[in-house]
């Protein structure tokens, strides 16, 4: 436990900082589990909402960027206030994108047939699911400054690359049999490489914790899924 | 690497029974600038005042321990003390120039040093010395104005000038920009950047932001103990003691 501030609106500045960031991170997890949703269960009404949600998340992301302007001009801060204020700026900007890639997944619902088989959405569902995790675990390590757990994080974004590969298989295997399916495949292809993208923004996410706990970068390069890797 | 131009070793100072600094062990690096920051009254200015033996005009201080400049005890018995301070200038937090002109503040310590003979000799030690502290091009149609007449930057520029005019190799600074505006403050760390080429630079500074702009490696003092010394990056970014993240984070009740 960290003594507070001997000044109380700097650690109540800080405090509000992690907090929007908090709020941001839960925002970025429902949008992301219902643009999921969304695609596997073809849900067309749902898009709408999920959009809106989007500028929520841009809101919440203009809103630290400014608090992180006010915190550098008033404060100056130092070591650790210096690490949390940098993290939250880069952790809001991954948060932005993944909401981004959210957004983009819902518009891809539109165009998708209703009676789209269970074994081509199988694969995309359980990378669904583990990007969820990946977030929810990432955010928790943020919360609880649990350096091993973003360190797992981070190496499991493997099993996002190699899931994304599989689940991209199994779309070009369901293209290749009709020339037909070629049109809402495309908008698979582009929901499940969206889904890898967001993975990579979460192993951004578990970097930047890693260092705000540690103050010193993880030393390596990324683990890359081994499908990729051939 | 840099070479080590002062080392104290279990160095101990005592004003009458208070002791004020307890084992400090610091190595100042040659030609580099060294911040030392630490609440008031934690031995930062004690420790200073220890590298010119400025101490010795306190009758209760005592100094134990060692402290060395290039090898040589400073706190030898038989160490000549105006040759010490020769070598060791020092610069004040509030401007403290002599009641005499520009230019007779800057001669009189190579006069009283049997530096510069001649009336040329002496013009030039002031003219370098002038330039060197950056303030030669203010004050040079002006040498025989008294130095308080100038604006408190520029004295403590002049101070500055006053220091190096004897040619020194360290240059203690007690607080030198507590009493400055911002833009004079920026015009003395710009110069500290430049005579930190030539010599050996302590100082000694309550603000943070100074301390990274300005030095290389930071001490932090608490109590009297020297708590961490390291690259100021580091120092400022990720210390390793509690106590110094504390203190420098703004957390110290």
């Amino acid at each position: 436990m960290s003594n507070e501030h001997t000044v109380k609106s700097y650690e109540e500045e800080l405090q509000f900082l992690k907090d929007s960031l908090i709020k941001m991170g839960s925002l970025t997890e429902s949008q992301l589990s219902d643009a999921m949703d969304a695609v596997i269960k073809v849900d067309k009404d749902s898009i709408d909402k999920i959009i809106k949600s989007d500028e929520e998340i841009n809101k919440f992301r203009s809103k630290i960027d400014t608090q992180i302007m006010n915190l550098l001009v008033k404060r100056a801060p130092m070591a650790i206030d210096l690490r949390e204020t940098i993290s939250s700026l880069k952790i809001s900007q991954d948060l932005e994108r993944i909401g981004d890639l959210s957004k983009s997944n819902a518009k891809k619902v539109k165009p998708l047939p209703l009676d789209l088989p269970d074994e081509l959405l199988g694969n995309l569902k359980r990378l669904g699911e583990l990007v969820m995790k990946q977030l929810n675990d990432v955010l928790d390590s943020y919360v609880n400054k649990n350096f091993d757990k973003a360190k797992e994080v981070w190496e499991k974004d493997e099993q996002v690359d190699d899931l994304t590969y599989i689940a991209m298989e199994s779309v070009i295997d369901f293209l290749s049999k009709d020339k037909k399916n070629l049109d809402f495949s495309t908008h698979l292809i582009f929901a499940t490489k969206n889904l890898e993208r967001a993975g990579d923004h979460i192993t951004n996410i578990a970097e930047t914790v890693c260092y705000l706990v540690k103050g010193e970068y993880l030393k390596g390069s990324r683990p890359k899924g081994k499908v990729i890797q051939e | 690497m840099s070479n080590i131009k002062i080392k104290s070793k279990n160095l101990d100072v005592f004003y009458g029974d208070k002791q004020a600094l307890f084992d400090v062990n610091l190595d100042l690096n040659e030609k580099e600038v060294t911040a030392l920051i630490g609440p008031s009254g934690c031995g930062k200015s004690t420790f200073i005042r220890c590298i010119n033996r400025m101490n010795d005009v306190i009758d209760i201080c005592k100094v134990t321990g060692n402290i060395e400049m290039d090898g040589m005890d400073i706190n030898d018995k038989n160490l000549d003390v105006v040759a010490l301070r020769e070598k060791v200038g020092m610069v004040f937090q509030k401007p403290n120039p002599f009641p005499k002109s520009i230019y007779d503040n800057i001669s009189y310590g190579p006069k009283i040093h049997g530096k510069g003979e001649t009336k040329s000799e002496l013009d030039e030690i002031v003219e370098n010395s002038l330039r060197k502290s950056a303030l030669w091009e203010e004050v040079k149609d002006r040498l025989d104005e008294p130095g308080t007449s100038l604006s408190g930057g520029q004295q403590q520029r002049l101070c500055i000038a006053r220091a190096i005019s004897v040619n020194p190799e360290v240059i203690l600074m007690d607080e030198p920009c507590s009493a400055l505006d911002p833009i004079a403050t920026a015009k003395i760390e710009e110069l500290i950047d430049e005579l930190k080429k030539t010599y050996t630079i302590v100082i000694v500074t309550h603000s943070m932001a100074q301390a990274v702009r300005v030095s290389q490696k930071t001490g932090f003092f608490h109590l009297g103990k020297l708590i961490e010394v390291g690259k100021t990056e580091k120092i400022f970014k990720n210390p390793d003691n509690k106590m110094t993240q504390d203190y420098i984070t703004g957390r110290f009740g």
